[in-house]
């Protein structure tokens, strides 16, 4: 425990701050302020933080098919007659899963990977869920993986990776389209986002509906 | 009286490294000319519509306008040079670009002028993007990286007791340094790699050679196995723990353009 940050905090409080300290995007002043807060917080409302993080712990598994994050063996995802199970959806984390769904645009299953290659970091092939995924696509009838990781340099090298390695098995391996975002002004954006746009530019059908590939 | 306005400067960087901070902001690691590596948040870059998020991403060469502060200091404004597309698009090319980063990271001091170190890095990312022989230059670069940073390998003398080398056969310590010769190969404890009389002439000729006059060398393949195991046992000495993305350099570096892939992760059906 580092006492120095808080040097006069008693010792229940300093291991809160502490606690909250090691969470991600929590800095210092931040901690202290949560502490804080959860200090004149209704002890009902403790309780219940309390056991909703305990719950998450005994309750929560990876799906043993996609890896999502799930209360039972096997995601709801996976379970369900109506999804299209000739195609995978390749994404990083589980939260991914939950912006693709909040679309609505795709009935597919998913995989997560549990993070991207980063070689700077030491992350590399070995650290990630790809086996998995190389034994459902041996154990499934899939004929379409979406690579849908982040459109940066890691999440380019995590497709470029899985393409090289899927392709010659004569699954399709198709990934999201690259390009400007919605609200976006072009001249902010930079020379990858707008040579990537003008290679997957597409035609405007004739009754003005949204053009489709 | 004190002024609280946040000095601004303007500076040319490489992104070396970044990580996710808070809610939406990213934390980099960039080398510059005058102040070697910095370290600076950019505020909401990983939100769709950033305008600083397109510009700051790993291996990007960009002009930046950075706000000053005490421990970290902030993007204010970002174009891209330079995204060295051709590397990012071939994941042989990508490795030897991250490796390079890396290693011009790992040797650069916090906070102090490296304008050899950027220049070589941003020279070597642009011959990256269309050279044919890609391993020779990540080792010119490797052995130009340790000569401007002050940690250059002695191939002409032994570097035990410093006497001219006779042409033949020798052999190289990290730990000493260079190449020793017969007599003081025995003193001491350390780990010796072979370095026959033709990898010493490619060592010295990389050494002292622009990469341009380099590229079309055509080395053996013996040489090149010794000329890469002394380039990487002099580098992980200087920089100590190694180099990280060297893992991912080996594991595609033999990956033929198309077609399947061999090592452990192949998927075989």
């Amino acid at each position: 425990m580092n006492s120095n940050s808080t040097p006069s905090a008693a010792p229940p409080v300093a291991r809160l701050i502490e606690a909250f300290n090691r969470l991600p995007g929590v800095g210092p002043k931040s901690a202290q302020r949560l502490t804080y807060y959860m200090i004149r917080m209704p002890r009902e409302e403790a309780e219940a933080l309390s056991e909703a993080l305990i719950s998450v712990k005994d309750r929560i598994v990876l799906c043993t098919k996609c890896l999502n994050i799930t209360e039972d063996p096997i995601c709801p995802v996976c379970n369900s007659e109506r999804r299209d199970r000739s195609r995978i959806c390749v994404v990083e984390e589980p939260l991914d899963v939950l912006a693709i769904e909040r679309t609505r645009a795709y009935d597919g299953l998913y995989h997560v990977l549990h993070g991207s290659i980063s070689p700077v970091n030491g992350i590399g092939a070995e650290q990630l869920k790809i086996r998995e995924l190389l034994d459902r696509l041996r154990d499934e009838s899939v004929t379409e993986l979406i690579l849908a990781t982040n459109p940066n340099l890691e999440g380019e090298a995590t497709s470029m990776y899985l393409q090289r390695l899927i392709s010659p098995l004569g699954i399709k391996v198709t990934r999201l389209a690259r390009g400007l975002s919605s609200g976006a002004d072009l001249e902010y954006a930079d020379e990858m986002t707008l040579a990537n746009a003008l290679q997957g530019r597409s035609e405007i059908p004739d009754n003005g509906a949204p053009p489709t590939n | 009286m004190v002024s609280s306005r946040p000095t601004l400067f303007t500076t040319e960087a490489i992104v070396l490294r970044h990580s996710d901070i808070g809610e939406a902001d990213r934390l980099l690691w960039l080398l510059t000319p005058q102040r070697g590596v910095i370290r600076a948040t950019a505020r909401g870059a990983r939100k769709p519509a950033s305008k600083l998020g397109g510009h700051i991403d790993l291996l990007y060469y960009v002009k930046l306008s950075i706000r000053e502060g005490r421990e970290l200091h902030g993007v204010s404004q970002a174009d891209t040079i330079d995204a060295f597309r051709a590397v990012r698009t071939d994941i042989g090319r990508l490795s030897r670009g991250l490796y390079m980063a890396e290693l011009a990271q790992r040797v650069s001091v916090e906070d102090a002028p490296a304008p050899a170190v950027f220049h070589l890095l941003v020279k070597s990312l642009q011959w990256l993007t269309n050279t044919e022989n890609a391993d020779t230059l990540v080792r010119w670069f490797a052995l130009r990286l340790l000569t401007v940073t002050g940690f250059k390998p002695e191939f002409g003398a032994c570097a035990e007791c410093g006497d001219q080398l006779d042409p033949g056969d020798h052999v190289f310590s990290a730990e000493r340094g260079g190449l020793i010769c017969p007599r003081c190969r025995s003193q001491g404890s350390d780990v010796l790699q072979p370095a026959n009389l033709s990898t010493i002439k490619v060592l010295r000729h990389l050494a002292r050679s622009d990469f341009p006059m380099v590229s079309a060398l055509n080395i053996g393949s013996e040489e090149r196995r010794q000329t890469e195991r002394i380039l990487r046992s002099h580098t992980n000495t200087v920089v100590d723990r190694g180099v990280r993305s060297s893992a991912f350099l080996d594991e595609v570096r033999d990956w033929p353009d198309d077609g399947p892939v061999p090592g452990g992760m192949r998927a075989d059906f």
